[in-house]
């Protein structure tokens, strides 16, 4: 039984809507116990977001429409690139149109209008953290276009479901030095653009530090409800695109049912593996000081241009 | 045959460095350097009779017999100069025993690895031996251990190994041109020159900038020339002479015998504007570090690498009297050089110093140190009637008749630049009163006497080199 | 592609993101660290050679690149590195953001000037010269770059790695005997370089960094 493509992107966006904040307390209690805490059930962030959610909302006074919109934006760009990237299937909505360029920048477009916003506030944090975030950003976004040509470089295309399918049939495509530059470069990346260690320390609040808290420290209520599960929805995409650019297993190659059911099972999986993998590491790190973040981000620049110089050598 | 070029240098290493040191361990260094030179001449003959002796790894042809002689020539001066040098460190306590017999151990080490690198016929031995020329007289560099001493040396290994490196990448893509050429033997000199027109020309260009580079580095060229006055300024003085009177002209000999190659593959314009534009580089560098320079060692070795970057230009323009200039200025320096470097150390150890604004009245305090300075450099100046007027000459009109009018005017120009720079210099050492005077003794004089008197000698006539010089110059030509 | 040439190429790229992270880090530690696994990464790219042609002698030059550019040369430094524990090149002429830059210009400038060789080579081994020759003008370039005595050092091995990447890629067959010379003489220049560093510090100097007298 074949789905039709609308029912695929539902089935999509609800996975990463049910999961993304799962993710993110899956991700805590790895980190809770490693750290020799109970910590709370992986539950939790779905707790808070509905707790927040019946809350009441307050706004600064000075604050414009902007403040009001990003969270919106952030869960509708986020909303977006769920239904129309290679996740669960190879066989999405558009599915010829998905351009990885364009998929990374409805995804930054949910970045920027956090950082309007914080600066929308005109508290002194906003404007930190809106200064902070998109330094790293313009820093990030070199990495990332570079790591793209690399990746894309095998098929002239920079199509994303091209390039993930390609990945499926052909494994040696994965396993060739250019395709693993350019994930190194893209696990620097994704670091960066979620806002995780040695980047940013996700679970802060100590003002000179924090990054992307400040960013949204105004915000309360379902406005902060909905800046999380945006936030949530964000990693687990970039997690979900990780994964499957670099292990296209189990990813259904149509849209049959049952292929489905098994790429919904499969990516899950990845991911939440991942999502330890990264846990266990930013247990173990430090955070880097903010001026050291070029040089981070610089290597993985460096890493994703070496992929792009292999891959065209060894064509 | 050949392999007894490297017998007396071994045996008097090994005499060093398994018994005490005494005065005739020194002795038997310069024996064996003497034993040298002679080998070098009975070579020569016997090439000039009946050819190269020799064949495979080792050969000896015309122009390694020549450097074999200049090697052996400038080492016999170094060497017979080191045996009261060492007598006298021993004795003032500033070496130990130990430190003596390493010293005359690595000396005939030296010796032997730039008589090895002259007579190999293989690129990858030829890189072995210059790469174990940097290894041995980096210890020598540092010989007297104090920090500067030590930086020396530190900044001789670090840059000469980079050098030699990037020659490493030469070597290695020459023979790949060989081999894919099918060139029976692509490491073998001989075989490489024969078979030059089949090698591809855009991988042979790119193997000889970097051989160029690599073994300029050696040979005191930019751009990686700044160990040289350094290494040249802190090394012992005979070790010095060594260095700059011979082991940078066995690193260019190198480079003239891979010209050979490269203007095989290439024709003529590659190599000569590459050479044209190091060795003028070199010169105008050499000119500029002359012209403000405190330090009478420092000064001597920027002026060896002026005199690198007159051959190198030379070598660029090619043909037989260049080159044939190029061989006898190889020597004539070597000789002036040596004779310049040994004068240095005892005016150091005498007067504690050798900058240049504190040995004022020179001649008149130490007559005989004083007038052997006057008269190297007036020698390595290039002033009549030594032979570094000769070569010079030739170098000029080989310039001058391959209508690179251009190039000998540039020459010119800044050999002109440094003569007054360096008579500037020798006009505050040398002039001046001084209230004592002190004569030398005649072991000292004696030796740098008789090298300066050669000196002249080629420059007057050219027997009995003559014939060798121009066999050697058509091997390179 | 064949699995032949992702392996090579991978550990080729792994030698130049070797250089890389030469570049990147601070601690003089991890630096050292990054030289080892370049030493391996040699190590199989000659092992890989060997194998694919069936040629011997470079299975045993594969393992004796890999005792002495990864074991014994990053030990000998490891020991210098102990001394000071924490050393680190905190404040390099070329600060990291702008050499990681440069680097990528590098490997740019390299994949240009080794087009004469890979047009003649070829192949898989030919296609990868170019990351040689960048691993060669990044050593170049943490000589210049780089304060410490010890990034000097590590930049001269850099270039002398990268070389022999170069050797290894264009002339899987360069007799063995001169890839034996040529790895030993960096063994023993590397021993040279220690004896240094051991008489510098009989004299009462940490490090080499102290040392500047020498100049025009």
């Amino acid at each position: 039984m074949s789905l039709a493509s609308p029912l695929i992107g539902a089935v999509q966006l609800a996975l990463v809507v049910l999961g993304g904040p799962l993710l993110l307390g899956l991700m805590r209690v790895v980190r809770s116990r490693l750290e020799g805490r109970d910590g709370p059930p992986v539950s939790q962030p779905w707790r808070d977001i509905a707790k927040l959610a019946r809350k009441q909302r307050t706004r600064p006074s000075e604050s414009s429409w902007i403040f009001a919109a990003a969270p919106l934006v952030l869960v509708a760009t986020a909303a977006t690139v769920a239904v129309l990237a290679p996740l669960v299937t190879l066989a999405p909505p558009l599915a010829g149109s998905t351009d990885f360029i364009a998929v990374i920048f409805v995804l930054l477009v949910g970045s920027v209008a956090l950082a309007l916003a914080a600066l929308d506030t005109g508290t002194a944090f906003g404007g930190m953290g809106a200064s902070r975030a998109l330094t790293i950003g313009a820093l990030v976004e070199p990495a990332l276009l570079v790591a793209v040509l690399a990746l894309s470089l095998p098929l002239h295309s920079t199509n994303l479901i091209a390039i993930v399918a390609n990945g499926s049939r052909h494994v040696s495509t994965l396993l060739g030095p250019s395709h693993l530059l350019a994930l190194g470069s893209f696990i620097v990346v994704i670091l960066a653009e979620s806002g995780r260690l040695p980047v940013d320390n996700p679970s802060t609040h100590l003002e000179l530090t924090m990054i992307y808290e400040a960013l949204i420290l105004e915000y309360s209520g379902p406005d902060l409800a909905a800046v999380t599960l945006g936030e949530s929805m964000r990693l687990a995409i970039w997690l979900g695109l990780f994964v499957n650019l670099v292990a296209p297993v189990g990813i259904a190659a149509n849209a049959h049912a049952l292929a489905v059911v098994v790429g919904l099972v499969a990516l899950s999986l990845k991911v939440a593996v991942v999502g330890i993998a990264i846990a266990i590491f930013e247990v173990t790190t430090a955070k880097l000081r903010l001026f050291r973040l070029p040089e981070l981000l610089a290597g993985g620049f460096i890493l994703a241009l070496l992929g792009v110089v292999t891959g065209a050598v060894m064509r | 045959m050949v392999y007894w070029l490297f017998l007396a240098p071994l045996v008097a290493g090994l005499v060093a460095l398994l018994t005490p040191w005494r005065p005739a361990v020194a002795w038997l260094g310069a024996t064996s350097a003497a034993v040298v030179l002679v080998l070098g001449v009975g070579f020569a003959v016997r090439i000039e009779r009946s050819g190269p002796v020799g064949s495979g790894v080792l050969r000896v042809d015309a122009l390694a017999a020549f450097l074999v002689i200049v090697i052996g020539s400038v080492s016999l001066l170094a060497t017979v100069r080191s045996v009261s040098y060492l007598t006298d460190e021993v004795r003032t306590g500033r070496s130990t025993l130990r430190h003596a017999a390493l010293y005359s151990t690595l000396v005939q080490g030296f010796i032997a690895a730039m008589v090895l690198a002259v007579v190999a016929n293989n690129l990858g031995v030829l890189w072995v031996a210059i790469e174990a020329t940097t290894v041995v007289t980096t210890f020598l560099v540092g010989h007297h251990r104090t920090p500067a001493a030590l930086e020396a040396s530190w900044k001789y290994i670090i840059i000469c190994s980079v050098g030699i490196a990037v020659a490493f990448l030469g070597t290695a893509v020459l023979y790949l041109a060989g081999v894919h050429a099918h060139v029976a033997n692509p490491l073998d000199f001989t075989t490489l020159a024969a078979h030059a027109a089949l090698l591809n020309a855009p991988v042979v260009r790119l193997a000889f900038t970097l051989l160029v580079l690599g073994y300029g580095t050696k040979a005191g060229l930019v751009p990686l020339f700044s160990w040289l006055p350094d290494a040249h300024g802190q090394a012992p003085a005979p070790v010095s002479a060594l260095m700059s009177g011979v082991l940078l002209s066995v690193a260019l000999s190198a480079i003239l015998r891979l010209r050979v190659i490269a203007v095989g593959a290439l024709g003529p314009t590659f190599p000569r504007v590459l050479l044209l534009a190091i060795g003028i580089t070199t010169l105008v560098v050499a000119a500029a570090m002359l012209l403000a320079q405190r330090d009478l060692k420092r000064l001597l070795a920027y002026s060896t690498m002026e005199h690198m970057g007159i051959m190198t230009v030379a070598a660029g323009v090619g043909g037989p009297l260049a080159l044939a200039g190029v061989l006898l200025h190889i020597l004539g320096h070597g000789l002036v050089k040596g004779v310049l470097f040994l004068d240095a150390g005892e005016v150091l150890r005498l007067e504690g110093t050798t900058r240049i604004a504190r040995l004022g009245g020179l001649l008149a305090r130490r007559p005989a140190l004083g007038a052997i300075l006057a008269l190297g450099l007036a020698g390595l100046l290039g002033l009549p009637p030594f032979s570094i007027f000769v070569s010079e000459l030739t170098m000029l009109r080989a310039e001058a008749g391959a209508g690179l009018w251009w190039v000998a005017a540039i020459v010119l120009g800044v050999l002109a630049i440094i003569l007054a720079a360096i008579l500037a210099h020798a006009r505050t050492m040398l002039l001046g009163a001084s209230e004592t005077s002190t004569s030398s003794p005649a072991s000292f004089v004696a030796p740098l006497g008789v090298a300066l008197g050669a000196a002249v000698w080629f420059g007057l006539v050219a027997w009995p080199l003559a014939h060798l010089l121009s066999l050697a110059a058509g091997v390179v030509a | 592609m064949t699995t032949f040439a992702n392996a090579l190429g991978s550990a080729a790229v792994l030698v130049t993101v070797g250089a890389v992270v030469v570049l990147w880090r601070h601690r003089l530690r991890s630096i050292v660290a990054a030289l080892a696994v370049q030493g391996v990464a040699l190590a199989a790219t000659a092992a890989l050679l060997g194998v694919h042609e069936h040629d011997r002698g470079l299975l045993v030059v594969a393992g004796l690149v890999l005792l002495v550019k990864a074991a014994v040369i990053p030990g000998l430094l490891a020991r210098v590195v102990a001394a000071t524990p924490g050393a680190r090149e905190s404040d390099p002429l070329v600060n990291v953001p702008a050499s990681l830059v440069v680097a990528g210009l590098l490997t740019l400038g390299a994949f240009v000037a080794a087009r004469p060789i890979v047009a003649l080579v070829g192949g898989p081994t030919g296609k990868l010269v170019p990351l040689g020759l960048a691993t060669v003008l990044i050593g170049f370039f943490t000589m210049v770059a780089r304060r410490r005595a010890m990034s000097q050092v590590v930049g001269l091995l850099l270039v002398d790695n990268g070389i022999a990447l170069v050797a290894f890629l264009v002339t899987s067959g360069v007799p063995v005997i001169v890839e034996l010379g040529s790895t030993l003489d960096v063994l023993f220049g590397v021993v040279v370089l220690r004896v240094l560093l051991a008489r510098l510090s009989a004299l009462g100097f940490s490090d080499l960094d102290q040392l500047r007298s020498l100049h025009d």
